[in-house]
């Protein structure tokens, strides 16, 4: 391969050079002394280097260093993050004691960026920075979680459900396929980082723009974050953290109606349409009243189904090392229990990372391995089975536990004591009784093993001149099963007990080496990096089984061989994914003041066929700081200001199935098996074309242009981040739909769609200290719009699947993705009022008397005084399909994070806000709970607000059982609801105890707080949480989202 | 020393890049599936068209619900009138609009069932493909290629057969058909008949009861004869050779003594079946082979009522009434629902130990109505005695009535329907797609129309005759009948044709209901819109009528379902509505 030959070529060259350096001059000489800093005592970890060598320190745990210098030319620099660097000339000393300034301005951060570090205001991408001690603020056991509001550009739905990633999105969405962030931990790309422990990490970047993300090429088009976790330094360092609290679920839904007045509903009902009955549950429908049943309860389903749940969570870390090695280590143990009865995620992790150097600090090795081991009882969510929603639609009436006996229940009989269900009479509906099933789910079993690691060797050739190669990869594996009761309780119950049972595992490794060039010659400064890159990842297979009639349900009797009768035996395996990549990045720097940078990256994937699979993603940017230029110079309360600007591309080819370039046959027994032989018990294995082939997909590609600008103001005081961006995807991937005559084999996946985001950025930040009071806050703002600019040729629009269950219920789905709207669209039928009396008129047809609408109200089935009157959209008087228009987005407008801190003394307080606003949801409970015709349980507004002859001015249509068109089969804007939401995720107060009390017992530092979680939220959704996640293509849809909680938690940092 | 470990670390790294980059490296062969060319020979063939064949069972294809059906129990029977959707208000909702006739053409029921049809045809399309490179290749021989493309071109006509019958104006695809570019413009009706003609060459005895042969073949042809061009006198000769054939394993066809024991699942290939779709439980597919399509059509009562689910497919008022004899005869001018059989609506179930306060309904009735329809205080096979409301989901919106015909019996749980899965709904019990019957009440309406009125009215007879076999009535536990079952013969000769016509129409909704054909038989008599909107003007004057059906009437366009939205604007313009 012609690039290697290259490679080869450089690594010959560089090797000559390394094989020419002369060797040192001797007049050495040693120099001690320690390092502290303004207020705070020795530091350690300080880099103590003589410049113009390679020749380096790092300060002790008590601030100390030792370092031989060449000679009395040498100048020591001691560079520290945070903290001004300093040099001092050697001359004559020996002992030479510093005190660094703690550096204010943010800009000397160093940022690790793609494939190195560059500090902040060398930066001219767009990056993102999450600091460390945010990253773990509100516990929720995972960074994806930690990030929300935390740094602009990235907009985060969390999921409050135990053990669960939340949803993150940079900029907007751009793939109609998948917008998941690539992450890299410690050099290793991965799709999931739910295994790291936030405690571990060291740093945290996000690479927005192509400027900073196209070196990832072909996985960068969703954005980047790099996370680096901790190493050590010299010295022992052993710390300890943890946490404990309650989690508080609150009082759950209010408007739903009790036992009677579900009674009272149906009577409303018989009475608004006339119906003659003789109800099972409360009698003739000719009594003046409904007479509840004997065994009627007065559930509040969701008091039942949640608890007071506790959450704790312990880290010890022990770090330390010398000169030459370097550790840390760390255990985490987090354990959280379920608001939901029966619920809880455990997740154990150890980390071990190293680095040692030798050889003169010419060759640096080190190594980072995490083990990450988690169980879980989960909870499903958004699915019509789901614990939530069956708050929502399980009927008062039905107690959890009988407490009378019905000898002659719909099911069987009932004893005192047995599960309550909808099997005790007719009419109650299908929704089974939640608290029986999270009771019977409770020996189930779920746990996952995950490992990551990498380890590098670093070689300095010569000066500024460095060799990384990198070796990572992931293992994991997992295991669950559960098992199916027999059930009495219910309408619709199961005949025979059944166990499942499976497991899984995967890995993938990556490869890179770099060869990094970091230079300075006079005003040039210089920083390139030149790479290869070879990936593997997908590999893995998974297995599952299912028996069913077992003879007893005891928990250790559950093996699959002890099932009576086989009810399948799968297996399936991965194909994974290659992917070869070379890279280039060139930084520099003039003067400091003009910054220039370009990129570019060739990828290839298995993923597309041969003639497609390289891409090539450039990138440029440029940055210019005006605050260094003369023009700027007098104007004093500017510290810093440079604007930035850049242009690129970035890939993804995540949209396409591994196997999209071939045409495939395959069949499973239930698609493509049939029993030719008559026996009814058997069946013979047949085969389809399950795929069609496309080999010539290639890249998904957007261009992406940012321009922005950074200052520093008053006294650097105050920062500013701004960013304006643009992101056009061409070559969008989509399969779209074949028609119907094509068959029914899995589409391939072509290039052919097109979408754009727009959006800012913005971050402020003040930082000030009056006496002892320090103030530091933050604000963040994210803005993208979406649009659709393309799908295919003739498509203008797609509706997604079935995904939430929802059209089982109701024709369609709520979201529709099309062209010159944003993804997952809220598309259907706006309603105009409800239809009144005066809208009809009386007619005899066939000798009956009927009520028919007239003429100058468009005519719409299903009409009836009191149900939905639509908008006629295109006013020729008939209301059909084509009536839908687009009734509400699910993207908000606009979120934003709001950072306050403290501190006073020794005591610390900080809040954090997270807010989301002008989003819509799609509230499916609202259709659960609103219409008399639905499954179970109904809401007050039904019975209390709705439409009656003398209720006319009513906005809640009639009750009625009548299912109609015009009632409640259709989607429409009744059931959207404005989504904002401002909520206080965090606040916390702290109190560190004074070190003269501490230095006694050995303890170097003690922090103590108290803490709340989601304490509150202001939002206008009737909905029990307005946080709602989803699929892309069909978010925003509230079908029974579990619910965020307050937590309420102390804890307590100790180092010694 | 220490330059020689950099040395040897350099190479070792560029040694790695170097292995790392092997030019097959992004080779990576896609895992679990097969390439085409590995089922070019007899064995793959063979089970290319078993995947051909396991479409006939309507599963499955992607992203679907129950729309694609094979028992045509929403587009034939509630369509017809026979029954309605049953369940609750909100439950599968596309079904409402198709039972009040206002279906619109972006129904995903109809989409559902249109692509289960072109699935079917590009099942087959591929098997003539992979059949003849496999002939070109020599792996098979000319006879075995006719044997599976003869029985893939059956297959095919079928499935366009099928489309046809809901939409009538369809495209028409073979193996060389490019599917982005057909239209439906060119009439479908010649390429049916020439595929299905294909089947009749085939054996008689093809060594397997699920697979089609000459006998199946010749049923399809003269009915898609019959339905699409009206031409008895051609069908007559088909039909009635079909009517000496065999069953596709050979074994021989007739009429089953009895008419209950038709519906046994352990019958479902017995005499009477000439083509049943085979499905089996328990066999892997988790349930999937086990009549999907008809899961939802048990009463409803957890554990005490067959399936436990759903409450779907009621069956109506005016198809109970039609069972009404007068002299053992049917009354053909409709004035059974002159005197209603007696229903239990509103009488509350009697509380335990105490006799049942509804008093069943006396007068003549045909025996065929108890083995179609679950009606209270009638045995319901071997589940007891059907009790009314409370096997119903809600009598206000279903109606009194449950389903029966392909109900398996209590003895029968675990063995003839799924274990483990939600519900029992998942049985063996194929849907006899064609059975004696209903060949020898084609072959009399072709005689009736070909002016053969006495042949027409001996056919007629055989059914009734066997109806009227006492042995198969349904009993009470004492032995004696459920109701006052009385059931005759024609033996006053047809008077004339539109009598025959009104026997035969009669004959085909008591002996066929509830079976998926009643709508498409009166499209082809081309009564549709008169006799729908008489049955609908009497089934809205029940108690539940006015809340289902509300306001609805049968139109003229009622005799096609229109052509699903979505195919339209996927083919960019190609298809064209047929209304």
């Amino acid at each position: 391969m012609q690039i290697t030959k290259y490679l080869r070529r450089i690594a010959l060259f560089f090797l000559s050079m390394v094989l020419s350096l002369g060797v040192l001059s001797a007049q050495e000489k040693t120099i001690t002394g320690k390092v502290s800093a303004t207020g705070e005592g020795p530091l350690p970890g300080v880099n103590v280097t003589v410049q113009g060598t390679v020749i380096g320190a790092i300060t002790d745990l008590d601030g100390a260093y030792k370092i031989t210098v060449p000679g009395p030319g040498a100048v020591l620099e001691f560079s520290f993050i945070g903290y001004t660097n300093k040099q001092v000339p050697v001359g004559t000393q020996s002992v030479i004691d510093v005190v660094l300034e703690s550096d204010v301005t943010a800009l000397q951060e160093v940022v690790v960026t793609g494939y190195s570090s560059q500090r902040r205001r060398d930066l001219t991408g767009s990056v993102g920075v999450v600091e460390t001690a945010k990253l773990t603020a509100v516990p929720t056991g995972n960074v994806s979680n930690s990030l929300q509001g935390r740094t602009s550009g990235v907009t985060v739905v969390g999921d409050g459900r135990p053990g669960e990633t939340s949803k993150v999105r940079i900029r907007g969405l751009s793939s109609f396929e998948n917008n998941d962030p690539l992450y890299v931990v410690d050099g290793v790309p991965t799709q999931d980082i739910s295994s790291i422990n936030p405690n571990d990490i060291q740093s945290l970047s996000v690479l927005k723009d192509a400027g900073a993300a196209s070196i990832y090429g072909s996985r960068a088009s969703n954005g980047v974050i790099i996370v680096t976790t901790k190493k050590g330094s010299s010295g022992t360092k052993v710390t300890y953290g943890m946490y404990v609290g309650t989690q508080s679920p609150g009082n759950g839904p209010t408007n739903l109606l009790n036992t009677q007045e579900e009674a009272d509903l149906q009577w409303l009902v018989y009475k608004n349409d006339g119906t003659v009955d003789n109800n099972p549950l409360y009698g003739p429908s000719t009594n003046a009243s409904p007479t509840l049943p004997y065994w009627a309860g007065n559930t509040n389903w969701y008091k039942e189904l949640t608890r007071n749940a506790m959450v704790q969570n312990h880290d010890l870390t022990i770090s330390g090392g010398n000169d030459n090695a370097k550790f840390f280590a760390a255990l985490g143990a987090l354990s959280q229990d379920g608001i939901v009865i029966y619920t809880d995620a455990k997740k154990y992790t150890a980390r071990f990372n190293s680095e040692f150097t030798f050889l003169n600090d010419r060759v640096k090795f080190g190594e980072n391995l995490t083990m990450a081991y988690r169980t879980k009882h989960g909870v499903s969510n958004q699915d019509e089975s789901s614990p939530i929603v069956r708050v929502y639609s399980l009927p008062s009436i039905i107690p959890v536990h009988m407490t009378v006996a019905v000898p002659d229940g719909l099911s069987g009989p009932f004893e005192v004591g047995d599960w309550g269900g909808t099997g005790i009479a007719s009419r109650l509906g299908a929704v089974k009784n939640v608290i029986a099933d999270q009771w019977r789910s409770k020996d189930n079993d779920n746990w996952e093993m995950r490992i990551v690691g990498s380890a590098f060797i670093d070689v300095k050739i010569m000066q500024g001149l460095n060799f990384r190669s990198t070796l990572g990869g992931t293992f994991n594996n997992g295991y669950y099963n559960y098992y199916g009761f027999v059930t009495h309780e219910a309408a619709e119950n199961t005949a025979t007990n059944n166990f499942t049972e499976g497991a899984w595992y995967g890995n993938d490794w990556v490869s890179t080496n770099t060869f990094t060039l970091d230079k300075t010659f006079g005003q040039h400064k210089i920083l390139a990096v030149a790479g290869y890159e070879a990936v593997k990842y997908g590999v893995g297979r998974d297995s599952e089984g299912r028996r069913a009639d077992y003879f007893s349900d005891d928990v250790t009797y559950r093996t699959l061989n002890n099932g009576a009768s086989t009810i399948y035996a799968n297996s399936s395996l991965n194909t994974p994914t290659t992917l070869v990549s070379q890279f280039l990045r060139a930084d520099y720097a003039l003067m400091d003041k003009y910054l220039l940078s370009a990129t570019v990256r060739r990828d290839g994937s298995s993923r597309f066929g041969p003639d497609t699979r390289y891409g090539v993603f450039p990138s440029f940017s440029a940055g210019w700081r005006l605050s260094d230029e003369s023009f700027l110079q007098g104007v004093s309360f500017i510290n810093d200001l440079k604007l930035r600007g850049s242009w690129g591309t970035m890939g993804n080819q995540l949209a396409v199935s591994p196997q999209n370039q071939f045409y495939a046959y395959g069949g499973s027994p239930g698609d493509s098996f049939y029993d030719i032989n008559g026996t009814g018990n058997s069946s013979v294995q047949g085969f389809s074309a399950t795929r069609i082939g496309n080999p010539n997909a290639k890249w998904e590609t957007n261009v992406t242009s940012n321009i922005g600008f950074e200052a520093t103001i008053l006294n650097n005081k105050v920062g500013i981040k701004f960013d304006w961006y643009q992101k056009k995807t061409k070559d969008l991937l989509y399969n779209p739909e074949l028609p119907g005559t094509a068959g029914d084999a899995t589409p391939s996946y072509l290039n052919i769609a097109a979408m754009s985001n727009t959006g800012l950025d913005m971050e402020f930040t003040l930082k000030d200290k009056f006496g002892d009071l320090g103030f530091d806050a933050s604000v963040v703002l994210t803005t993208y719009k979406n649009n659709i600019d393309k799908i295919a040729e003739g498509v203008t629009f797609f509706d997604p699947g079935n995904q939430t269950n929802t059209a089982n219920r109701i024709n369609g789905v709520p979201s529709r993705n099309m062209v010159g709207h944003p993804m997952s669209a809220f598309f259907g039928y706006k309603v105009d009022r409800l239809f009144q009396e005066a809208d009809f008129h009386t007619e005899v047809i066939d000798g009956i008397s009927t009520l028919v609408q007239n003429s100058d109200v468009p005519t719409q089935d299903g009409a009836a005084p009191g149900f939905f009157k639509f908008q006629d959209s295109d006013n020729d008087g008939v209301i059909y399909p084509e009536d839908r228009v687009f009734i509400g987005n699910p993207n908000p407008k606009f979120t934003y994070g709001f950072n306050l801190a403290f501190t006073y003394k020794n005591f610390d307080l900080s809040a954090f806000l997270y807010g989301s606003q002008g989003n819509d949801i799609f509230n499916w409970n609202k259709w659960q709970i609103s219409f008399a015709q639905g499954f179970g349980q109904k809401g007050k507004d039904l019975l209390y607000n709705s439409w009656t002859l003398t209720n006319t001015g009513a906005t809640v249509p009639k009750a009625s059982s009548i299912a109609s068109f015009s009632t409640l089969t259709e989607i429409s804007d009744f059931l959207l609801e404005d989504g904002s939401f401002l909520r206080m995720k965090n606040l916390q107060l702290g109190y560190t105890i004074p070190e003269n009390l501490l230095s006694k017992v050995s303890i170097q530092s003690l922090r103590v707080y108290v803490q709340a979680v989601n304490l509150f939220t202001i939002t206008k959704y009737s909905g029990l949480d307005p946080e709602i996640g989803g699929w892309d293509t069909s978010f925003g849809i509230d079908a029974g989202n579990y619910p965020l909680v307050k937590q309420f938690l102390f804890g307590l940092n100790v180092s010694f | 020393m220490k330059k020689k470990y950099i040395i040897i670390l350099l190479i070792l790294a560029v040694i790695g890049t170097w292995n790392s980059c092997k030019s097959d490296f992004l080779d990576i062969k896609p895992a679990g599936v097969l390439d085409q060319s590995v089922l070019a020979n007899a064995k793959g063939i063979d089970a290319v068209l078993i995947g051909c064949y396991s479409l006939l069972d309507g599963w499955s294809i992607s992203d679907v619900t129950w729309g694609p059906q094979t028992s045509n129990w929403v587009y034939g029977s509630i369509r017809g009138l026979e029954a309605n959707k049953g369940t609750t208000a909100a439950d599968q909702p596309e079904i409402n609009p198709i039972q009040t006739y206002s279906e619109t053409a972006s129904n995903g029921y109809l989409n559902q069932k249109w692509r289960l049809c072109y699935e079917g045809v590009s099942r087959c399309n591929s098997l003539i493909v992979i059949a003849n490179s496999a002939l070109a290749d020599g792996k098979i021989d000319q006879a075995e290629a006719d044997m599976y493309i003869m029985q893939a071109r059956a297959l095919r006509g079928w499935y366009h057969f099928e489309a046809w019958r809901m939409w009538e104006k369809i495209p028409y695809l073979d193996e060389t058909t490019d599917a982005a570019t057909v239209d439906n413009e060119i009439d479908a009706r010649p390429m049916i008949i020439a595929d299905l003609e294909e089947g009749v060459k085939l054996l008689t005895n093809m060594g397997a009861v699920g697979r089609f042969n000459k006998t199946v073949s010749q049923v399809f042809l003269g009915k898609a004869m019959m339905q699409m061009y009206h031409d008895y006198a051609g069908a007559l000769p088909i039909l009635q050779a079909a009517s000496t054939g065999t069953k596709p394993d050979g074994s021989p066809i007739g009429l089953a003594p009895t008419y209950g024991e038709i519906f046994d699942i352990e019958n479902r290939n017995k005499i009477e079946a000439i083509l049943t779709v085979q499905y089996s439980v328990n066999d892997g597919s988790g349930g999937a082979n086990g009549g999907y399509g008809e899961v939802l059509n048990f009463p409803y009562k957890g554990g005490g009522s067959p399936g436990g689910c759903c409450g779907f497919f009621s069956p109506s008022q005016e198809f109970v009434n039609s069972f009404r004899t007068s002299g053992g005869l049917p009354l053909l001018d409709n004035s059974y629902n002159d005197d209603p059989v007696k229903n239990d609506l509103g009488v509350v179930k009697a509380p335990l130990d105490e006799p049942d306060p509804f008093v069943r309904d006396q007068g003549p009735l045909d025996p065929r109505l108890d083995w179609s329809v679950g009606r209270r205080g009638i045995p319901y096979w071997d589940w007891g005695p059907h009790t009314g409301a409370d096997w119903v989901r809600d009598q206000t919106i279903d109606g009194p009535y449950s389903p029966k015909k392909q109900v398996y019996k209590k003895s029968q749980e675990g063995v003839y329907t799924e274990v483990g899965n939600w519900t029992s709904g998942y049985t063996a019990n194929g849907y006899r797609m064609i059975r004696y019957a209903d060949l020898l009440l084609l072959i009399a309406e072709c005689q009736i129309e070909t002016n053969d009125l006495v042949n027409a009215q001996i056919n007629i007879n055989k059914i009734r005759a066997r109806a009227a076999n006492s042995a198969g009535w349904v009993k009470m536990p004492d032995g004696t009948n459920a109701a006052n079952y009385q059931i005759a013969q024609y033996t006053t000769p047809f008077a004339d044709k539109a009598f025959a016509e009104k026997a035969l129409y009669m004959e085909r909704k008591l002996e066929l209901g509830q079976e998926g054909h009643r709508w498409f038989d009166l499209n082809r008599w081309g009564i549709t819109v008169t006799e729908l909107n008489r049955a609908l003007n009497y089934e809205r004057t029940m108690q539940w009528g006015d809340v289902l059906y509300g306001q609805s009437t049968v139109g003229t366009e009622d005799v096609t379902y229109p052509i699903p939205q979505r195919q339209i604007d996927l083919s960019n313009g190609k298809l064209t509505q047929n209304r």
